[in-house]
């Protein structure tokens, strides 16, 4: 989905060739989203089909060829710019599953579940926090952008692992439901 | 050689601070705030203590200072045992070897900034105003030394509460939520600050809720639960690539198995 829409954004900026779409994806991305040239193209050839990119000059050489964003193009861009998300809360984590169902069968466990969870989310916040500082170093700002909104998900899911951690666990987890 | 070298690895390892079986009970107080503390810190350390409010972190801090005795337990810190020392000898040793920065920055209301800065070092019989000055300038407040506290912000108060816990040299730098009463911003340069000083050898030992900014700097952070210690957890500080560290996910994006061969390998 954002990748459509990533490839219409970049092309309202000024037409591109695939492989400039890639790597200025992928730079915006910080080197977070690796994309391969096919899906690049696939997408470029979807997005031709439905009229909402169309290439400028010759056919010729696919490689070499450059797109420009067509009026629907423009129009199916602005659309979602303006759409809020405003879907059901995503939580990808396994985590979630995990620690929901250590509350019913881990026991004396949980605690140590939670302690080692934590563990790995503080070195996971030491990372962020390194490669923060090395974006904003390298004049990388989109990165360092990308990396403070993922800190803030990791302390958020630390906070809600202390919840856990200072609840009172015995069997009522589970017999409230 | 051989006979002495046992006896530096021993002390080497003996930490700089040294909590061994620290219990502390308040007077009134149903259960203990500490209860068998062990923890050593060594030189050149920066531990961060986190936990849930009331879990005895300032506690902790507050032994370790030497402003409260523990109720059973030893704690020794750069080779003092504190329980050796009278009255008069606890205040010396905090004079003379910690820095400890609070959250409200208690800094004297009818002192000017540099005046507050002085103090301990007057306390020592130093008048060392050219160290001040030069430590006000290093926090980056060079301008606001004949300033009295109630015309500074949040963060500069705080900047000038650090220079005095720095006066007189400490062995060790106590904070306890440093940051809790600034904005995100000050927060950070308050934090910023607290990193340079440990790049600069500074042993530290930070209490903070903000776990973000613990880890910039804290390679190790501590756990504190009911008064017991329950993680002590060491970072590791490897250079990683952002795709390591993060991943934008996409419907579109193939199952994670398949780009998880790094860490699959
Ligand atoms: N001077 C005191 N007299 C009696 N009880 C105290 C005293 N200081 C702290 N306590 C109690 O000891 C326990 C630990 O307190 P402490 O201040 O060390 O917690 P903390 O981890 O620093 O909490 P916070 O995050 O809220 O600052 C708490 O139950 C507290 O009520
Ligand atoms: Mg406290």
């Amino acid at each position: 989905m954002s990748l459509k829409y990533g490839v219409l954004g970049l092309l309202k900026v000024e037409p591109l060739h695939g492989y400039e779409v890639k790597n200025r994806f992928e730079a915006m991305l910080g080197g977070t989203w690796e994309v391969n040239i096919g899906q690049i193209y696939t997408t470029l050839q979807r997005l031709e089909r439905d009229g909402l990119v169309r290439p400028v000059g010759e056919r010729g050489d696919r490689g070499k060829l450059l797109y420009e964003l067509s009026s629907e193009g423009k129009k199916a861009l602005d659309d979602w710019l303006a759409q809020p998300d405003s879907g059901p809360q995503q939580l990808h984590e396994d985590i979630y599953v995990k620690l929901l169902l250590a509350t019913r069968i881990a026991n004396g466990d949980l605690q140590q579940m939670l302690a080692r969870q934590k563990r790995a989310f503080l070195q996971r916040l030491r990372d962020l926090n390194r490669l923060e500082e090395k974006a904003r170093r390298d004049g990388r700002i989109d990165l360092a952008r990308l990396v403070r909104g993922a800190l803030l998900h990791t302390e958020a899911d630390l906070k809600w692992m202390d919840e856990l951690a200072s609840e009172h666990f015995g069997t009522e987890g589970a017999a409230a439901e | 050689m051989n006979s002495i070298s046992p006896n530096l690895v021993a002390l080497a390892r003996s930490g700089l601070v040294r909590l061994t079986d620290v219990t502390k009970v308040y007077q009134g107080g149903i259960t203990g705030a500490l209860d068998g503390v062990s923890i050593t810190v060594e030189k050149g350390e920066f531990t961060a203590i986190m936990g849930p409010s009331g879990s005895g972190k300032s506690t902790m801090l507050n032994l370790v200072a030497g402003l409260d005795r523990p109720t059973s337990g030893t704690i020794v810190v750069g080779g003092t045992d504190l329980s050796k020392l009278g009255e008069a000898g606890l205040a010396r040793f905090r004079r003379d070897h910690i820095g400890f920065v609070f959250q409200f920055f208690y800094l004297l209301p009818n002192l000017t900034a540099l005046e507050n800065v002085l103090i301990p070092a007057q306390l020592k019989g130093n008048m060392a105003t050219g160290r001040g000055r030069e430590l006000l300038e290093q926090l980056g407040i060079p301008d606001v030394a004949d300033k009295y506290p109630a015309r500074l912000s949040g963060g500069q108060q705080q900047r000038v509460a650090i220079a005095r816990a720095l006066i007189n040299n400490p062995t060790l730098l106590l904070a306890d939520e440093p940051t809790g009463a600034l904005d995100t911003h000050s927060g950070e340069q308050v934090m910023e600050l607290l990193g340079g000083l440990h790049r600069g050898g500074q042993t530290i030992l930070l209490v903070t809720h903000d776990a973000k900014l613990a880890t910039r700097n804290a390679a190790r952070v501590i756990s504190v639960m009911d008064g017991k210690i329950v993680d002590d957890a060491r970072l590791e500080s490897p250079e990683r690539a952002p795709s390591e560290v993060i991943r934008v996910r996409s419907e579109e994006t193939p199952p994670a198995g398949a780009r998880r061969a790094p860490e699959t390998k």
